[in-house]
């Protein structure tokens, strides 16, 4: 579904992204894991273009989205992203946030986004918050919203940048237990985490990023259990 | 207290001077109405380019974003070029260089096109700053859902940013009414050349200067209570 080939990314002279090769096949379930500045969130920015690479490709459904002539608009309106500050935007309702993308793109007319809003606030289980603001919510309610406004473009890929580490523990469960019946839907995950329990228990693989490279990967039974790398038993040693 | 009522009865009723005091008070807010306006829709233009210029991060290339380049280039020459010079002087250029065969009746129109203008330049400053006090990733989370960098600029990010720059925006409009002033220098016939023909007739300066003084101050304290109330507006809907 989406190929990466010789990723590199630098910000001046600090390379943060070091030739990464990597393939994510439609329907898998990505964790992504690593120490502090390995570039986790960089890799996934990568994925949407939020970071222009500095050389390397990736091509999404086919498309070479690092060609200059790909209409990336396009390409980002099916991959969602959700964020680690939410960034749900404080001046629109909860409604207005989940709708503005698809009418604006005119991907929906008003009443279609807004019948499609109200039944992705009860998949989140917010269905009375829509005339809300986002300031009135918990950061757990703000999340699922953020959840919910990117599902509403009906992206074919959804990218998660640590979506539960701005969050107060007693939330952390609730915007885990959205994201597993997305997964359990089916819905093709990349998801940048420092919750073990839920890379263990809902990636189909889980990647370790060490350095701007991933230094090892597999799925999480053998990953977890019998890791290889001596970073990795490092890094698992000071996170279970 | 004979002598003043005398006196304000030359000012005033005799000859019906008054009219130049209402007819100079209507070109001295015309004019700055429509200064304001062209300097809002030039403001934002030129604030947008400068802030589309800067938020280009990393070795693009291509022509969208020489283009790009260029338009920056000029926003900034005349940032600098009205910035730097008085307006009075920019009026004097307007009207007998820019404009020198135009005749009498469209000098309020030049009037308005050279403050208009002129507050563009400090309206884009504003704006600017308006601009980057928004969290970057408001914008981030316009373009992962697929809006173009204008669609974001445009629901997302200005609409939050004018509630920060509205304060800054009236004290702008304040200072633009009070220097429309100067526009006897080219012969229009705004509130204070009305008093310096009635001055001129009367032989009197007391009541003719102190009479306008008081109605440009009416004028700012009108401004600065509308502000006021915008903001008392504003707060309130920040509390939802
Ligand atoms: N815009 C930027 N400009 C300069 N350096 C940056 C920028 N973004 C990231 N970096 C640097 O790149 C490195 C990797 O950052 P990245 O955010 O990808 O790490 P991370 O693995 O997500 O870390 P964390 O777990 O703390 O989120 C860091 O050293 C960071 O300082
Ligand atoms: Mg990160």
């Amino acid at each position: 579904m989406i190929d990466v080939k010789g990723l590199t990314k630098s910000f001046g002279d600090h390379l943060v992204l070091d030739h990464i090769d990597e393939h994510i096949h439609q329907g898998e379930k990505v964790a992504v894991i690593g120490p502090s500045g390995s570039g986790k969130s960089t890799f996934l920015r990568c994925l949407n273009l939020l970071e222009e690479p500095t050389s390397g490709t990736i091509t999404f459904e086919g498309v070479d989205i690092t060609d200059p002539q790909t209409d990336i608009n396009k390409l980002r309106s099916r991959m969602g992203m959700v964020f680690q500050q939410f960034n749900l935007f404080p001046h629109l309702s909860v409604r207005e946030n989940i709708c503005l993308a698809p009418v604006k793109l005119k991907l929906m007319t008003k009443d279609q986004a807004e019948e499609r809003a109200q039944e992705l606030l009860k998949r989140v289980g917010l269905p009375d918050k829509a005339d809300a603001y986002p300031k009135q919510l918990s950061g757990g309610q703000q999340q699922r919203i953020a959840i919910a406004r990117a599902l509403a473009m009906n992206p074919d890929m959804m990218l998660f940048d640590e979506p539960t580490s701005a969050l107060d523990p007693e939330m952390v469960g609730e915007v885990l237990e959205i994201m597993k019946e997305l997964a359990d839907d089916g819905m093709t995950m990349v998801v940048v985490t420092h919750e073990m329990g839920f890379a263990r228990s809902v990636a189909t693989r889980v990647l370790f990023m060490d350095k701007g490279k991933i230094a090892e990967q597999g799925p999480p039974e053998p990953f977890f259990s019998a890791p290889q790398h001596p970073r990795l038993r490092e890094f698992l040693s000071k996170v279970l | 207290m004979d002598w003043l009522l005398d006196q304000l009865w030359q000012t005033f009723i005799e000859k019906d001077r008054w009219r130049y005091f209402a007819n100079g008070m209507a070109a001295t807010l015309e004019i700055t109405v429509l200064a304001l306006i062209l300097g809002t829709i030039i403001g934002v233009l030129v604030a947008v380019v400068r802030s589309a210029h800067d938020s280009q991060r990393g070795n693009k290339k291509g022509l969208g974003h020489a283009l790009l380049g260029v338009l920056d280039g000029l926003c900034k020459l005349y940032l600098t070029v009205i910035r730097g010079t008085p307006s009075t002087v920019q009026l004097l250029i307007m009207w007998f260089i820019l404009f020198r065969w135009a005749d009498s009746s469209s000098m309020l129109w030049v009037a308005s096109l050279s403050f208009g203008i002129n507050s563009g330049a400090y309206v884009a400053e504003i704006v600017r700053s308006g601009i980057m006090s928004i969290d970057l990733g408001q914008t981030e989370a316009g373009r992962s859902l697929g809006l173009t960098y204008g669609q974001t600029m445009q629901f997302i990010v200005i609409p939050q940013a004018v509630k920060n720059i509205l304060p800054a925006l009236v004290n702008e409009l304040i200072t633009l009414l009070k220097e429309t002033s100067v526009c006897g220098f080219i012969g229009l016939t705004d509130l204070t050349k009305g008093a310096m023909i009635v001055q001129s007739r009367t032989y009197s300066p007391f009541v003719p200067y102190i009479a306008i003084a008081v109605l440009y101050l009416i004028m700012v304290l009108a401004l600065t209570s509308l502000l006021g109330l915008l903001e008392r507006r504003l707060r309130a809907s920040d509390r939802r």
